[in-house]
């Protein structure tokens, strides 16, 4: 089996997208997707919750050096850095903000990149700053694949724009095609 | 800008050899990012930091301070003090005293909350309490108790929601354990609860227990997530070793005991409680 992966990076604004998302994936996906998004420190609890119930897929809010298992979702707690660790495991952390948040979009895909390489697919959704655009920029120095949401169809542009601009996007798309590439990319093995 | 692994690798060789510090195993992502942030704050490559180091033991000191992450809140995570309540507050309750550890305290925010939270349980008296921390400085601001409001003020509904959850006479105001001045951008701890609390350094990678007794309740929280799985279960180890029979252990909401050692203990939500030798 392929270890490959999908990192998914937006702000609280794409919570309906990705639940959307999710709702979409077949029953059994075989690979593990990471999820990491800006979220209110108010809110605390309920995002995994919310999403699972959209989902036959398990989505969890990991335990730090939990191993990372194939066919889950895992989701970043509130407030802690969610990394991938060099031996298959969910590192998390409360060390500083960094753009802003915790946690922090480009920790995860950083991490992740170092991980899986090419077999990494990275998804940019809307949101208001520039994290993630150092992590994509890792995703392609190790040869894996990007794609940022369509600028003009996100509420708020800031977060896929800096991809663009670094010119570590492969695609820009819209939600749409977005589904259609994910199921691709489970579908396909490598 | 990249810092190579090498050089992460001779960091932690040179400091091992120049001092009592040992970082061989800390996780590894995070440790990198603070090797980043040293490199970024102090403004020069990592070989010039090891080389500073060498010389100057100020420095260094100085060096292992910013590598660890100090944080910490006034009543932590609301559900989990619930908890405590629930699962551990009762047995405690059967004690004469209580023996109360809380590992890698930082500043002592948590470590207070404990001890409010004690009180209202009536067991202040009898309870004995020892802070530790990797980090010296950060024990000497633990001792003092005075925060600063701008940073502490969103975690006051934290108390609320703790301590006027678990007993249902009149509302307890903050009055009671803190002095808060907003105009002077201060939250000072009762002199009451100063005293009752006792400050050691300790560093959880080498030293074991120091402090001549048994603990009846470890708290380590949002600790050992920056240590890897080794060294995790080896402190787990220690821990166990150093709980009383039937004493219990409180870690972070998104942390869990994994490995052989998770079957010392019987896991009640985030409360473990210390099985007996034999099982």
């Amino acid at each position: 089996m392929t270890n490959k992966a999908i990192v998914i990076g937006g702000s609280a604004g794409s919570f309906k997208i990705v639940m959307k998302i999710i709702s979409l994936l077949p029953k059994k996906i075989d690979i593990p997707i990471f999820i990491c998004l800006h979220r209110l420190r108010s809110a605390r609890k309920g995002f995994a919750e919310t999403l699972q119930i959209n989902s036959s897929i398990k989505i969890i809010e990991p335990t730090d050096k939990e191993i990372i298992e194939s066919n889950n979702i895992y989701i970043a707690p509130a407030n802690y850095h969610m990394y991938i660790l060099q031996n298959g495991r969910i590192g998390l952390s409360i060390e500083e903000e960094l753009n802003h948040s915790r946690p922090s979009i480009d920790l995860t895909f950083i991490t992740a990149a170092e991980y899986y390489k090419e077999n990494l697919l990275g998804i940019i959704l809307s949101g208001a700053n520039d994290d993630g655009a150092d992590g994509f920029k890792k995703i392609k120095r190790n040869n894996g694949k990007t794609i940022a949401q369509d600028p003009q169809e996100c509420e708020v542009s800031v977060m896929p724009l800096s991809c663009i601009k670094n010119n570590s996007t492969d695609k820009i798309l819209t939600i749409k095609e977005i589904i259609k590439e994910i199921q691709f990319f489970i579908s396909f093995n490598i | 800008m990249d810092i190579h692994d090498e050089e992460i690798k001779e960091f932690i060789e040179i400091f091992a050899s120049l001092s009592t510090y040992n970082f061989s195993d800390y996780s590894e992502k995070s440790f990198r990012r603070r090797m980043e942030k040293i490199v970024n704050d102090n403004n020069c490559s990592l070989s010039d930091i090891i080389k500073k180091a060498k010389n100057n033991t100020t420095f260094l000191e100085k060096i292992v301070r910013d590598i660890t992450v100090n944080t910490t809140e006034l009543f932590r995570d609301p559900k989990v003090w619930l908890e405590i309540q629930k699962e551990i507050i009762p047995k405690l309750k059967e004690l004469d005293t209580i023996n109360l550890w809380h590992a890698g305290c930082s500043s002592g925010q948590e470590l207070y909350s404990m001890l409010m939270f004690m009180n209202e349980n009536g067991l202040l008296e009898k309870t004995r309490t020892i802070g530790t921390d990797i980090n010296t400085e950060i024990l000497e601001e633990a001792a003092k108790g005075n925060y600063k409001y701008r940073f502490n003020v969103e975690y006051l509904p934290n108390f609320d929601q703790v301590l006027n959850v678990i007993q249902e006479k009149e509302k307890i105001p903050y009055s009671k354990y803190m002095d808060i001045d907003q105009s002077k951008d201060s939250i000072k701890i009762k002199p009451f609860l100063l005293n009752k609390a006792e400050f050691l350094k300790h560093d959880l990678v080498k030293d074991k227990n120091v402090f001549g007794r048994k603990f009846d309740f470890i708290i380590c929280r949002n600790v050992l997530i920056y240590f890897n799985n080794n060294l995790q279960n080896k402190i787990f180890d220690m821990f166990w070793d150093n709980l009383n029979e039937g004493g219990f252990l409180v870690i972070g909401l998104h942390e869990s005991i994994m490995g052989s050692t998770s079957a010392k203990f019987i896991k009640k939500g985030q409360c473990y409680i210390k099985k007996s030798a034999n099982g």
